[in-house]
């Protein structure tokens, strides 16, 4: 419990420091983010329409830690005030839109690698040095090299432009209504069937390496030879005294990859033009949507900082050495 | 190492990009910028990769592209591994509140999640040149670093020639360099090469997104050009490919090399037999976890 209050404690800090990197990089940065961003509205506005127009999108003229207090005051909130490129929305609404996308691409994907990386790098250490562990183990650190970004555009332009197997992009046919109904529903699944299927690849090389490692390290641990000594049968020694031990590690990693994966969908987003997180990030960007920016960032540390708790909580819950710490 | 299949492959891999980045101009068919095909010709003898929309041979983009894009890497990796070792050797040393506040510092920056972080500072820095973007995936990226060094640094730090070394009255930074580093050179290794692959996919990635300098010259912007001309709509599948292909090939050669330090240095992960008298040659001294 004092574990969990002290990490609980850290991830508050880390947030506080995040919301205050993100109020002090456009404030310090070289040259005017405001004016940039008004530039084409200050050619054809008088300087007073100007400053209310400022005033609406929330940037104050007051001294520095006045804004400071008022920007904290925002973020506790929850107020992120007005996108600039998706005027009259809010970034909470922008943000709530592409939220749902994001999270099927995350936890599908997530959830596919975790499966598929732990059972093959299970299966790689028992037979180490077999030809699954040959193949498989440097096979799978291979394919961590492989940026997502060349993936996803591999796959776009095998599957989607030469095969015309899948479509070329968004998350569902434009021509369709979403509803609930199986020609929404199916036109959803196929158009995540690239983007997750890119996405998993990147991960499961990971989750392979980290299994492998961590239950090689366990099977020369004493209990498996003393299983091995009671004639256990190999399927419940490899399963119930080694996988789910070398589980641990490669949980931890899932829960905290869930975090970085929220960035790395972003590149997978933008290529396939998938209106998720992401994208909406790309767009922001290059509208110089800082309001969105800055909210983007704020909720993807969040994620990241959730997801971390989780594991810590996972691994207390799993490992039960943890609890008397 | 020679004798580990694996780092011979990487090494040679990764030896042919360093000298096609070297002599770039001497090797390429033809200069970067120049027009030199009709637009979005495909692969031929005359134009080996085909050519852009702008009629640029795309072999030549490619082989000018790997001198920003290794240079990159290798910087940005630099920058990694050098803040990582510097702040997690003096906080596995000196330990206490020291050691409290750069853990914590340590921790924020692996908690926040680093690609959008880049964007951002990439999209207010507006149009990064190369080096701009080595420095920002730099100081965004030492966290596991640091964090891998303070770890072995606590465990040798409790070693009796470390304590026999403060009790002849030996400066802290003596320690540090001549008793501390050399032990751990396999674990700075493997984090320089780690993070020089991390360095050059994601310099890859932000140039793609449009944020980088779109005049420099790297396997990244000829991605984002191959984008921005709708190269694969109109079937022109040579100009991604061949960026593609060189990113990951260079990328299989340090990770062929990092598999192979992490079996020296790990030996229970070997799958090929190293001799055991080489293996006590690289070695760090003490045990290696």
């Amino acid at each position: 419990m004092v574990f969990l209050l002290r990490r609980l404690g850290f991830y508050v800090a880390a947030f506080l420091f995040a919301a205050t990197f993100n109020f002090l990089i456009p404030r310090l940065m070289p040259g005017n983010p405001i004016d940039t961003m008004f530039a084409q509205a200050g050619t054809a506005l008088p300087p007073e329409s100007l400053d209310a127009l400022k005033a609406t999108f929330g940037f104050l003229d007051a001294p520095l830690p006045v804004q400071y207090l008022h920007y904290l005051g925002s973020v506790f909130t929850w107020d992120l005030g007005l996108s600039v490129k998706f005027y009259p929305l809010t970034v909470n609404q922008v943000l709530l839109r592409a939220l749902p996308w994001t999270l099927l691409l995350v936890m599908t994907s997530s959830l596919t690698a975790f499966a598929i990386g732990s059972l093959a790098g299970a299966r790689a250490a028992w037979r180490r040095g077999g030809t699954f562990d040959s193949v498989g183990a440097p096979g799978a650190l291979m394919l961590q090299a492989v940026p997502p970004l060349v993936t996803s555009l591999l796959a776009l332009s095998l599957f989607s432009i030469s095969l015309k197997w899948l479509p070329t992009g968004f998350a569902w046919d434009p021509m369709l209504d979403l509803t609930w109904s199986w020609a929404s529903v199916s036109s959803v699944l196929i158009h995540a069937v690239l983007p997750v299927a890119t996405m998993a690849l990147a991960q499961i090389g990971g989750y392979l390496v980290t299994m492998r490692n961590s239950m090689i390290n366990l099977l020369g641990e004493d209990y498996i030879t003393l299983g091995q000594a009671k004639g256990l049968s190999d399927r419940r020694l490899r399963l119930v005294y080694a996988a789910y031990n070398a589980l641990l590690p490669a949980l931890t990693s899932f829960a905290m990859s869930l975090g970085a994966v929220f960035g790395g969908s972003l590149v997978t987003e933008v290529v396939f033009n998938y209106p998720g997180l992401g994208y909406t990030l790309y767009e922001g960007i290059t509208s110089r949507d800082y309001p969105l920016i800055q909210g983007q960032l704020l909720i993807m540390t969040l994620a990241m900082l959730s997801a971390n708790f989780v594991a810590d909580t996972l691994y207390i819950l799993v490992d039960p050495r943890l609890r008397r710490a | 190492m020679t004798s580990n299949r694996k780092a011979l492959v990487g090494l040679v891999v990764v030896g042919f990009f360093i000298l096609v980045a070297l002599f770039a101009p001497f090797v390429a068919p033809a200069g970067p910028n120049q027009r030199v095909a009709r637009p979005h010709e495909p692969p031929s003898a005359e134009h080996v990769l085909g050519s852009t929309r702008m009629g640029r041979d795309v072999l030549s983009q490619t082989i000018h592209g790997t001198r920003t894009s290794l240079m990159v890497g290798f910087v940005a990796g630099l920058v990694v591994t050098v803040v990582g070792v510097a702040v997690g050797v003096t906080s596995g040393y000196f330990g206490g509140r020291v050691d409290e506040a750069l853990n914590l510092l340590t921790n924020v920056v692996l908690v926040i999640p680093n690609l959008p972080l880049m964007l951002v500072l990439a999209a207010f820095v507006g149009e990064a040149g190369p080096l701009t973007i080595a420095t920002i995936i730099g100081l965004t990226a030492w966290g596991w670093g640091a964090r891998v060094t303070r770890a072995q640094t606590l465990s040798l730090r409790q070693r009796d020639y470390i304590l026999a070394s403060e009790l002849l009255g030996e400066p802290a930074w003596r320690i540090i360099l001549v008793e501390l580093l050399p032990n751990l050179t396999s674990i700075i290794g493997f984090n320089f090469i780690g993070s020089v692959l991390y360095a050059l996919i994601t310099e890859a990635t932000l140039e793609f997104l449009g944020l980088g300098d779109p005049l420099a010259l790297s396997w990244g912007t000829n991605l984002y050009h191959a984008q921005e001309t709708s190269a694969l709509r109109v079937g022109a599948w040579w100009e991604i490919a061949a960026p593609s292909l060189a990113l990951v090939l260079f990328g299989s050669g340090l990770s062929l090399i990092n598999f192979a330090v992490d079996e020296i240095a790990n030996p229970r992960l070997r799958t090929l037999r190293v001799p055991k008298r080489i293996l006590a040659a690289l070695r760090p001294v003490g045990p290696a976890e």
